[in-house]
């Protein structure tokens, strides 16, 4: 394992690692008996998070862990708060939506289709982006399932059919967790140069990015600022969602024992709901939301005209190295 | 304690219904035998064991259909003789389940008798016998083993004598093992037989045998029950008798009994104590002369116990004077006003028991250390009541047996001595002329300016210890005073890592012609030296694989069935002792009177051997027909006396496994003896007066160098219903007379004693009659045949009559020792015993400034003994899977040692050194390190793995201990130093 | 019914780990997989104590709780098994628990987990009782041939105690009151929400 992603698991299990508190006496000559520790009082003792610990002779640190009281925050968690924060965020995502696609409709192309088309995604940025997306579907499902699941479906399956469709959930879980961090890692590789953000990007902020007002087109480079947000959300989520997901892959290599994988489940569920939740504002934007916006990764090649009204200065750098084709005869500029 | 347990009646029903049809599924005998032959040997196995998610059943279930046949024997790891009961389906041994009529384990375990079920399925075992041909192992059949191994022993007794095959066997033997073994020894003609109570309790029983009579545990287990004070010195039992914590447990809570533990470590029995001293390692004469001080000064000795029942207290009062509160805090550290608390607990509130163990016994000192002890409990009066007494924790399952029974260089079965009489006795019992036994044994020319010895004088020679073996087979010929070195050892379950100095062992290992192992598994000895021929492993099964009796360190004799046929192609102790002897020519003679079964002796008859010969230590009243009643009968023996009400059928007033001494005939019907030396009952109910062993009178020296007789007879103590009101000495066939008693022998019993008595059959002692009458006689006066004494507080045959304190031969605190220095030099048992040589060295070199930390050894509860039967027990592996060394985190510290990190540990010896991981902990104090004595395996930082046959090396290996433990030796016993030397440790 | 609980006298048990191996043995528990362990708090320091410590078969159990696919049942005698058919062996019962119970065989070069194991309270499983099948999946079914668990059964000192709740309870009350010192009956409060007051 890397070590730097070791030492940042560690770093992030501190707060959750605790020690018996001991006395210190004099051991020479006592009463051990009179002396003997007690459960409440080292219960009482512990701070939260912390674990009463003790030795033991195999070698499982793990083993060591008498009674971990954070237990019951993580059941508390797991059962309660994530069910609503997830509801929040997910349902409530898709009510902004709705509501959004109610207000605004679908954000059409100003100038209409100009039937000449630029290439906007090579295969190689396609190929990395359904990847990714595959992925993240597939773990964004199964992840709700395993979640949610006995709550939403369990009753409607049945035990055995819902455990046997949870266990495959889970090892396209594990499995596809590898191709995910692979697309994520890839796709820093070959976007990351477009989207550091720039001066334009307040602009484009300032305007709202044009969502909320027809006709109003911020100028932007190959990725505007939302697409950045959209990038560095991804980034960011994505390097969480495998760091954490790793120690749940591999639970073993999580030294800190259950504290290190409670806090990691707890990280890695509460990222995803929101991961989920910003990812179906992309997943709408980038198809019903916006007109000639899904052939950008569809088939690559979108409209001149989408293209001129969303990301102008990118247009004209590509036409500057003459990788644009000319205006057609007779079209009108987008203005 | 347990509730609710339903009535199983109605589930057993259930169990037949619902299970009916998985007969197919029912493992039998031989695919179980076949599938733990070929299962994955070696390291491969250990990750093999984590795979899978369901588990594979390896041999169960428990089939319905199939009959559960219950079999009860005994734990075969420690000396508590916890029962074991085995539920047996298909020859297979498919569950254990908890032996609740028990009156001494009730059901429980620890560790080792929680998973024995495993030996007999572990894969680890050895299958067939082996020998190494030029350094592979081969199998061979065991008729070959037996035809080459005996005829290279009759070539060594032709070239170099009968001397040069050393014999060691073992407390794993059953009594009938262990008698067979030192029966064997005799007739092959050498008295260098020994077993593992030379390393464990020899000292104890040289000390305490000498103080009152008999070297054994006084009181027992259940006993403690019945304590007000209870001191552990030098003895972990939480660790080595877990089971013995379930009675010293609840006598604490029920009496509120004191709890003492002294011990340089903090110990898991010393976590459940009311009070822990912690002292120097091996300076327990100073802590019991510290004790004995206050006690003296505050006059809260029992004046009237010492006057009528002990001899030269005021010898011990003296030595005493010298240790002053402030002396004794500068010897072991311990600050007065502590010590003088636990004198006063211990002289007040009685009954007071003292328990000890290896931390009392393995050392320069043992014998000494141990004779304090008894007269710290000789001037409290704590001997010979219930509640008190010296409870000597035995270590394995039969060290208590196998030392009865004479597996020592010093004695014939039962004490009898190596003295012409013992012989004469032995040869009657087993009907073979005296004269043949001297013929067997060597005679040994003068050598080296020592005289020589006739073939008789060799045979009442006392042998060489097991602790020397090595030296015996290094020096040079000359300076081994016997005709001619070592050249043979024959191993009977003993393991290789016990004894300290390995590095010289491994030597004189590879210099041996024969080297034969007998064991359930290879041992140390198999695997750690380069030799490459000579030497032979022969598999032998466990006591669960035969049956036979064990006695338990309370004396009580057990039977244990056989639970199944010995696995693969092993054979028990008793098969292998007679086809030895069959090839050497003696079968006959020895097995004469026992009868023999496909080549089986029948231990049952072995017993009743036993029963005609064992007059001395009351082996003769526990025929097997009586333990096995009592093994039937457990749960009407009572908790606290082990008593039998006197109406219940078969066992009816007997004490639980008929603790010896059980006088007489099975037919007087003695119900054993649970208290040594209770004079509060009457003979005929375990009662008895210390043994008027060591005369009448004593011509003790004066200051002015004259003599003065001193009574060594109890004066107004006796026990219970003796018509004898005083002391008296032990009986004879002249005594019997004297008192008009004779009258009252059969003319039988007459006949006999004339027999034996010849010329003389006044001289007849009860110890020789093997009519038994003269015991018989005495039981009916009220009288006990060995007479009533005092015990000696000082024993004047010893080397220190009075124990002085000695520092330890490699001690870190070298100021001491120019006062309290190790004895001199000097010959012992065939060899020199050069300690003091070696002390003084030590402190000419400086050893302890390079070496600083003390180093002491113990017990781990996983594991027992040398650990290769434990450490082949996947169940107990796993819970101890490295050999490590406890040090302080101040010292650790200071060397930049972590906890679970690996260290060197360093000797003062041979440039010793062992690779094992730091367990950084408090347990132990300051400048002190401990070390678990069970790995073996590796040496020197080297993994031997692949020098045991294949599929037989333990699970786990690691370093032993005894790699870097040093010279030193008991000079009554030859006990090794095991418990201080120095070391360094440093982070590897 | 009986309320099964476990409770562990801590001022009787010496880890002597004979509830370790008599589960191991009674079981076949393979290597690496700890029904029950035994942990010693303040090891070498005044106040150590030893603990042993398995499922505790809590009411209202936190491993039921949390499983993603509902594989835990409560028994009649309120023993907490599983059924690991259904078992997906994410771990999320070991989250949740506060004894460390739950244990997981490492499946292959993957080094996830396996299905879940822990005490049964040598209950057995969802399988019919004494099958081969619970056997090999849960191990002995002593409940229902009238025994308690081996490993209280067995415990040298008898510091383990099984049994229904309120009649250990009054035993370690018993032993308390007559010795006069007690460090508590651990993980009671924890498990039961309650604990035993002397």
């Amino acid at each position: 394992m890397n070590t730097w992603l070791k030492s940042l698991g560690a770093l992030l299990a501190l707060a959750f690692i605790a020690s018996t508190p001991v006395a210190a006496q004099n051991n020479n000559n006592f009463n051990p008996t009179k002396e003997a520790v007690k459960e409440e009082q080292l219960l009482n003792a512990l701070k939260s998070g912390e674990r009463l610990t003790g030795r033991i002779s195999i070698p499982d640190e793990k083993a060591a862990s008498l009674i971990q009281p954070s237990g019951q925050e993580w059941r508390v968690f797991h059962q309660q708060k994530l069910p609503v924060i997830g509801g929040v965020a997910i349902l409530g995502m898709l009510a902004l939506l709705v509501l959004f696609y109610l207000v605004r409709g679908r954000i059409r192309i100003d100038g209409g289709f100009s039937g000449v088309t630029i290439t906007r995604f090579a295969s190689l940025d396609r190929f990395t982006h359904w990847l990714t997306a595959g992925c993240f579907i597939v773990l964004a499902l199964s992840g709700l399932n395993i979640s949610f699941g006995r709550m939403l479906i369990l009753p409607y399956f049945g035990a055995e059919t819902f455990a046997t469709l949870t266990a495959w959930g889970k090892l396209a879980h594990n499995y596809l967790a590898f191709p995910f961090m692979f697309g994520i890692a890839l796709m820093f590789l070959i976007w990351v140069r477009d989207n550091i953000p720039n001066k334009l990007d307040l602009e484009w902020i300032k305007q709202g990015g044009g969502l909320f007002s027809k006709g109003s087109h911020p100028p932007a480079k190959r990725f505007n600022a939302g697409q950045k947000v959209v990038f560095w959300i991804v980034m960011a989520g994505g390097v969480v969602m495998s760091m954490s997901g790793w120690f749940l892959l591999f639970p073993y290599l999580a030294e800190g024992g259950v504290s290190d994988l409670q806090f990691f489940t707890t990280i890695h569920a509460l990222l995803a709901v929101l991961f989920i939740a910003a990812m179906l504002a992309h997943a709408y934007i980038g198809s019903v939301g916006m007109e000639g916006a899904f052939d950008a990764m569809g088939t690559g090649e979108v409209d001149l005209n989408w293209a001129k009204e969303h990301h102008a200065l990118w247009v004209e750098e590509e036409q500057a190295k003459g990788r644009a084709p000319a205006m057609p005869p007779g079209a009108m500029p987008a203005e | 304690m347990l509730t609710k347990r339903r009535d199983a009646a109605s589930s057993r029903a259930r169990l037949q219904g619902v299970a009916a049809g998985l007969a197919s599924g029912v493992l039998d005998r031989r695919s179980f035998l076949r599938r733990s032959g070929l299962a994955a040997g070696g390291v491969a196995a250990l990750g093999g064991l984590t795979l899978g998610s369901v588990r594979k059943a390896q041999a169960g279930p428990v089939v319905a259909d199939v009959k559960i046949d219950r079999k009860k024997n005994i734990c075969t790891h420690c000396s508590v003789g916890c029962s074991v009961i085995a539920e047996v389906q298909n020859g297979v041994w498919v569950g254990q389940e908890p032996a609740w009529e028990s009156p001494i384990n009730r059901g429980s375990h620890c560790a080792k008798g929680a998973s024995v079920r495993e030996l007999v399925h572990g894969d680890r075992r050895l299958k067939y016998p082996m020998k190494l041909v030029n350094g592979e192992w081969t199998r061979v059949s065991w008729d070959v083993a037996i035809n080459e191994i005996t005829a290279k022993m009759g070539e060594i007794r032709d070239k170099s004598g009968a001397d040069s095959v050393y014999l060691l066997g073992s407390a794993k033997f059953s009594n009938e093992g262990a008698y067979l073994f030192r029966k064997f020894a005799a007739f092959w003609g050498t008295n260098s037989v020994d077993h593992q109570a030379r390393i464990c309790h020899s000292t104890t029983v040289a000390g305490v045998a000498n103080t009152w009579g008999y070297g054994a545990q006084t009181n027992s287990y259940n006993d403690i029950r019945n304590s007000k004070t209870i001191i552990f010195m030098g003895s972990n039992a939480a660790e080595a008798h877990p089971v013995s914590l379930q009675h010293v447990l609840t006598g604490k809570e029920t009496n509120r009994a004191n709890m003492i533990v002294l011990d340089p470590r903090f110990t898991r029995t010393a976590a459940h104590a009311t009070e822990y001293v912690r002292f120097r390692s091996g300076t327990d004469i100073a802590v019991i002369w510290g004790m004995l001080h206050h006690i003296f000064a505050n006059g809260w000795e029992d004046k009237t116990f010492i006057q009528q029942r002990v001899y030269g207290m005021d010898q011990i009062r003296a030595e005493v004077a010298k240790w002053t509160p402030e002396e004794v805090e500068r010897v072991t550290g311990i600050p007065g006003a502590q010590l003088k608390k636990v004198a006063e607990t211990f002289a007040k509130e009685r009954p007071s028991t003292f328990i000890w163990c290896m931390g009392g016994t393995q050392h320069t000192v043992g014998t000494a250390n141990v004779r304090a002890y008894c007269n710290l409990l000789l001037a409290t009066g704590n001997v010979g009541v219930y509640g008190g007494g010296a409870n000597i924790f035995r270590g394995h399952c039969n060290v208590q047996g196998a030392t009865d029974f004479g597996l020592d260089i010093t004695n014939l079965p039962l004490y009898y001595g190596l003295v012409e009489g013992a012989w004469r006795h032995w040869a009657r019992v087993w009907d073979v002329p005296y004269d043949y036994f001297v013929s067997r044994f060597d005679e040994v020319p003068a050598k080296a300016g020592r005289p020589a010895r006739t073939r008789k004088e060799n045979m009442e020679t006392p042998g060489i210890p097991s602790t020397r073996w090595f030296d015996a087979t290094s020096f040079d010929a000359d300076d081994v005073d016997q005709r001619d070195a070592l050249k043979a050892m024959v191993i009977f379950g003993h393991g290789g890592n016990t004894v300290p100095r390995m590095p010289d062992m491994v030597k004189a290992l590879e210099k041996l012609e024969l080297l034969v192992v007998a064991d359930p598994h290879p041992t140390t000895f198999a695997a750690i030296s380069g030799r490459k021929n000579g030497t032979y492993l022969l598999p032998i099964c466990t006591q669960f694989e035969t049956s036979g009796s064990r006695t338990a360190s309370n004396r009580s004799v057990q039977w244990g069935e056989k639970v199944v046929d010995p696995i693969f192609e092993s054979k028990d102790d008793y098969e292998v002792i007679y086809r030895f002897a069959q090839k050497l020519g003696f079968a006959e003679a020895m097995f004469k009177n026992i009868k023999v079964e496909n080549n089986r002796p029948v231990p049952e008859d072995v017993l009743r051997e036993i029963n005609r010969g064992g007059w001395s230590t009351g082996y003769t009243g526990q025929s097997p027909e009586r333990l096995k009643a009592h093994m039937r009968n457990q749960d009407k023996f009572d908790l606290v006396t082990l008593r039998a009400k006197a109406d219940t059928p078969e066992v009816g007033g007997d004490y639980y496994g008929l603790p010896w001494p059980c006088w007489g005939t099975p037919e007087i019907k003695h119900p054993g003896t649970h208290t040594l030396y209770n004079t509060n009952l009457h003979v005929k109910d375990g009662g008895g007066t210390f043994r008027a062993r060591f005369g009448v009178v004593y011509a003790e020296k004066q200051a002015d160098g004259s003599t003065k007789d001193v009574n060594l007879l109890s004066e107004g103590s006796y026990s219970l219903g003796s018509e004898l009101t005083d002391g008296y000495p032990e009986f004879t066939y002249g005594v019997l007379k004297k008192l008009g008693w004779d009258k009252d022998l059969t003319e039988a019993e007459v006949a006999t004693i004339t027999r034996i008595g010849g010329a003389n059959p006044d001289a007849v002692g009860w110890a020789i009659d093997l009519s038994g009458g003269i015991i018989r006689v005495c039981l009916d006066h009220g009288a006990i045949p060995y007479g009533n004494g005092k015990a000696r507080a000082v024993a004047w045959n010893l080397p220190d009559p009075v124990p002085v304190h000695r520092e330890p031969i490699y001690t870190p605190r070298v100021d001491l020792v120019e006062k309290y220095p190790t004895r001199p030099d000097g010959r012992q048992f065939r060899m020199m015993n050069a300690g003091l040589t070696v002390q003084k060295a030590a402190i000419e070199k400086g050893v302890a400034k390079n070496f600083p930390i003390i180093l002491t050894s113990g017990r781990l509860v996983e594991y027992e003994g040398g650990g290769e039967e434990t450490r082949s027990n996947k169940w107990l592996a796993e819970l101890q899977q490295d050999m490590f060394v406890e040090i302080n985190p101040a010292d650790a510290a200071a060397r930049g040692v972590v906890d679970g990190g690996w260290v060197w540990v360093t000797g003062p010896e041979n440039q010793s050194q062992a690779r094992v991981k730091a367990l950084v902990t408090e347990r132990v104090g300051k400048g002190v390190a401990f070390m678990p004595f069970h790995f073996g395996g590796w040496f020197q930082g080297v993994d031997q793995r692949g020098n045991y046959p294949k599929g037989t090396d333990p699970i786990v290996l690691g370093e032993s201990v005894n790699t870097v433990t040093t010279y030193g030796y008991d000079p009554v016993t030859g006990m090794h130093e095991g418990k201080v030397t120095l070391c360094q440790i440093r982070a590897a | 019914m009986a309320r099964m609980k476990f409770l562990c006298d801590a001022d009787r048990c010496i880890e002597c780990n004979a509830c370790v191996t008599a589960c191991k043995n009674e079981h076949e528990v393979p290597w690496g997989i700890n029904r029950r362990r035994v942990v010693t708090i303040n090891d070498g320091k005044p106040g150590e104590r030893s603990v042993s410590m398995a499922c505790m078969h809590c009411t209202d159990a936190p491993c039921a709780a949390v499983c993603p696919v509902s594989c835990f049942y409560t028994t009649v005698d309120a023993v907490v098994l599983h059924s690991k058919d259904l078992c997906i062996g994410c771990g999320y019962c070991f989250y949740a628990c506060p004894f460390g119970a739950p244990q997981y065989p490492k499946v292959g070069n993957f080094g996830s987990r396996g299905k879940m194991d822990k005490c049964t309270y040598c209950a057995g499983g969802p399988e019919a009782d004494f099958s081969t099948a619970e056997y090999e999946k849960y191990g002995r079914n002593r409940l229902a041939e009238g025994k308690l668990p081996l490993c209280a059964e067995m415990c040298s000192t008898k510091s383990l105690l099984a049994g229904d709740g309120d009649i250990i309870a009054s035993i370690y009350k018993e032993r308390v009151m007559k010795r006069g010192y007690g460090s508590g009956a651990w993980g009671w409060k924890t498990a039961y929400k309650e604990t035993i007051n002397v």
